[in-house]
């Protein structure tokens, strides 16, 4: 397959810098999600790795090959647009066939693809309808369907499951993800959402400010966040400012014990709601433990967020809701220590 | 069978003024046309007759058509030559103008840019300025450059009034359709003449084809600019017209002639009506 690469990647449109500098590596068969606040220029790389803006400065390579300059045309590339765009004059059949139709590919050669990809995303029976008679789901489908029949060396999608409803979302997810395995095909998607990105791509760009901010798989980027706003940004609610000394953490509801030592000084520290147990007795035998109480309690269905008052500030612990803690009720809080995370302020 | 329901279900719902409202409205529209069909059919009618005093009918012997339509059908009239040329100059400036058009509104529809709103004014000058003004200032032009009396003369004089209509037309379409669906198209390897052809206009097909008739339609009523620039050699159904009914008369063979003035414009009419709601709405749409 393809491995893509941005050297010093820079986009300028007119006095406005959309990118200032990205390096990205991208594996042959990896499936990355490019994530960040609308207007961070997320959009602008991937239109510029598809070819449809020249970057200003740097390279765009395709296995070690400049592409910079190869016209969208040649470049063979797919994109799934985020409302998928799909011809609406055309039947599902003619929109699928349509990028063999416009190479001058002879007639049974479309036929035999076409009955192939329409088998791998299950829209047979609806080869003769029009986009307009279509549900979402499924003309993300035509969208994907229309895009792999041209074999296109890399797979760009737009948002690819944010207009999609919760039940949807789960099933084009798994379905994205199982055929991108199944052709190990290069793929690179757009979107806003942190929780889209961590549950589709094996690694996540964070692009902040037309700059690159962390690339790492979605687990470390979630429980190692390299600074303070991508630890926001991917939703950490337990940000507490911190003095390190040693494999000692003090904040103010107490010292912690840390696993790994960390340079001396001013941190922040962040705690994952789900990594804090929550005891109704008090514990005496284990590391990091808090007392505190209850001050209030969030139902989410399958999780309830308690709200616990320690030594004057407030932990979001999140927990299964097996059981339900009353409010004002005095707590014991414990953390592992390896679940701590330390991100120091690096001017 | 769906229309027929339909229109009964109307009838039913409407209240007694509401249908009044519509048959007023109706013999707005269709009442000029009654005297002018009369007349056609009429051997003799003189003020202050309601109805002609003599009918073609009473007449037969002596004319074996009504005496409009015999003129009309007779080469002496050149309404069959008025009405080739029409044509002919209503589809150049048509097609002229779309070629024109349609790139023009894509930037206007599209691209952002200094001075636009005064440019979108100046647009619709043509519309404002007083057709004799521009057609007296041109006609000097024109005989200096030996394009008066000619086709295409007309042409061009043609395309002034009708291009600010296509444009506002095809711009109003274009806002409608996104960049997604040509990117898409480029993405999947298609040239630009491909992405035009089997996107863009298929997709823009509802604006080209009211743009389309309504150039048609204009060019075809067009008088003055179409009488300065024929300078009599080039004979148009307005023009026609216009040497018949000039005396103040209005007698029989002018109103078969301006009877079948109209008939082009409602012939398109109806195809356009029948293509629009099938083609690009009843298909291309859905539903």
């Amino acid at each position: 397959m393809t491995a893509v690469q941005l050297k010093g990647v820079r986009k300028d449109f007119g006095n406005f810098t959309a990118i200032s500098n990205i390096d990205l590596d991208i594996k042959s068969g990896e499936l990355v999600a490019l994530l960040g606040p609308s207007g961070c220029g997320k959009t602008t790389t991937l239109r510029m790795i598809a070819g449809l803006e020249v970057p200003s400065a740097g390279q765009i390579c395709f296995d070690g090959e400049d592409v910079s300059e190869v016209a969208v045309q040649k470049r063979n590339v797919g994109m799934v647009f985020q409302r998928y765009a799909l011809f609406p004059h055309m039947t599902v059949e003619k929109n699928v066939m349509f990028g063999l139709k416009v190479r001058g590919i002879d007639k049974a050669d479309i036929d035999k693809r076409l009955t192939e990809i329409l088998d791998v995303v299950q829209l047979q029976d609806f080869r003769h309808r029009f986009p307009a008679q279509l549900s979402g789901g499924q003309m993300q489908r035509v969208a994907i369907a229309r895009t792999l029949i041209t074999n296109p060396s890399v797979l760009m999608m737009d948002e690819p499951l944010a207009n999609l409803d919760t039940k949807l979302r789960g099933e084009m997810r798994r379905f994205i993800r199982e055929l991108q395995q199944r052709l190990g095909i290069t793929t690179i998607f757009v979107t806003h959402d942190q929780i889209e990105a961590m549950e589709l791509a094996d690694r996540v760009a964070v692009i902040f400010d037309g700059n690159l901010a962390q690339y790492d798989a979605p687990d470390a980027l979630y429980k190692r966040p390299n600074s303070i706003e991508i630890a926001d940004f991917m939703g950490a609610t337990n940000v507490f400012e911190a003095s390190i000394s040693g494999k000692t953490a003090t904040a103010v509801f107490g010292a912690l014990t840390l696993q790994d030592t960390v340079p001396d000084g001013q941190a922040q520290l962040m705690l994952r709601g789900e990594a804090i147990d929550l005891h109704l007795d008090e514990i005496t035998d284990e590391p990091n433990i808090l007392q505190g109480k209850i001050t209030a309690r969030e139902f989410f269905g399958a999780n309830i967020t308690y709200s616990v008052e320690c030594g004057g500030e407030t932990i979001q612990v999140i927990e299964q809701s097996r059981r339900m803690v009353e409010i004002d009720q005095p707590v014991w809080l414990t953390i592992p220590p390896e679940r701590i995370w330390i991100i120091q302020d690096n001017p | 069978m769906a229309r027929k329901t339909s229109s009964v279900a109307l009838n039913e719902r409407l209240g007694p003024y509401q249908k009044l409202y519509l048959l007023l409205v109706a013999g707005f529209i269709l009442g000029p046309f009654i005297p002018l069909i009369i007349q056609s059919f009429a051997f003799r009618w003189a003020w202050p007759d309601l109805l002609p005093g003599t009918w073609w009918l009473e007449q037969r012997e002596k004319s074996i058509l009504p005496l409009a339509w015999d003129y009309v059908i007779s080469p002496y009239s050149q309404v069959w030559e008025a009405t080739l040329n029409t044509i002919y100059i209503g589809c150049v400036v048509t097609v002229i103008c779309l070629i024109i058009c349609l790139p023009a509104a894509r930037v206007l529809a599209r691209e952002r840019f200094k001075g636009k709103p005064a440019f979108e004014f100046f647009l619709s000058m043509p519309l404002i300025v007083p057709e004799a003004a521009i057609g007296i200032a041109l006609l000097m032009i024109f005989i200096h450059i030996g394009l008066a009396g000619s086709y295409t003369g007309i042409i061009i004089v043609h395309l002034i009034p009708t291009i600010p209509y296509m444009i506002r037309m095809l711009t109003a379409v274009y806002q409608g359709l996104g960049r997604d669906f040509e990117e898409q198209a480029m993405i999947l390897g298609a040239s630009r003449w491909q992405i035009l052809r089997l996107v863009t206009l298929p997709m823009l097909l509802p604006g080209v084809v009211a743009g389309a008739l309504f150039t048609f339609l204009v060019s075809t009523n067009i008088f003055l600019l179409t009488f300065f620039m024929g300078q009599g050699k080039i004979v148009t159904l307005p023009t026609l017209l216009f040497s018949k009914i000039s005396g103040g008369t209005l007698d029989a063979s002018a109103a078969g002639i301006t009877l079948v003035v109209t008939v082009p414009g409602i012939i398109l009419l109806l195809i356009t009506e029948r293509f629009i709601k099938e083609e690009a709405f009843g298909k291309g749409f859905g539903n």
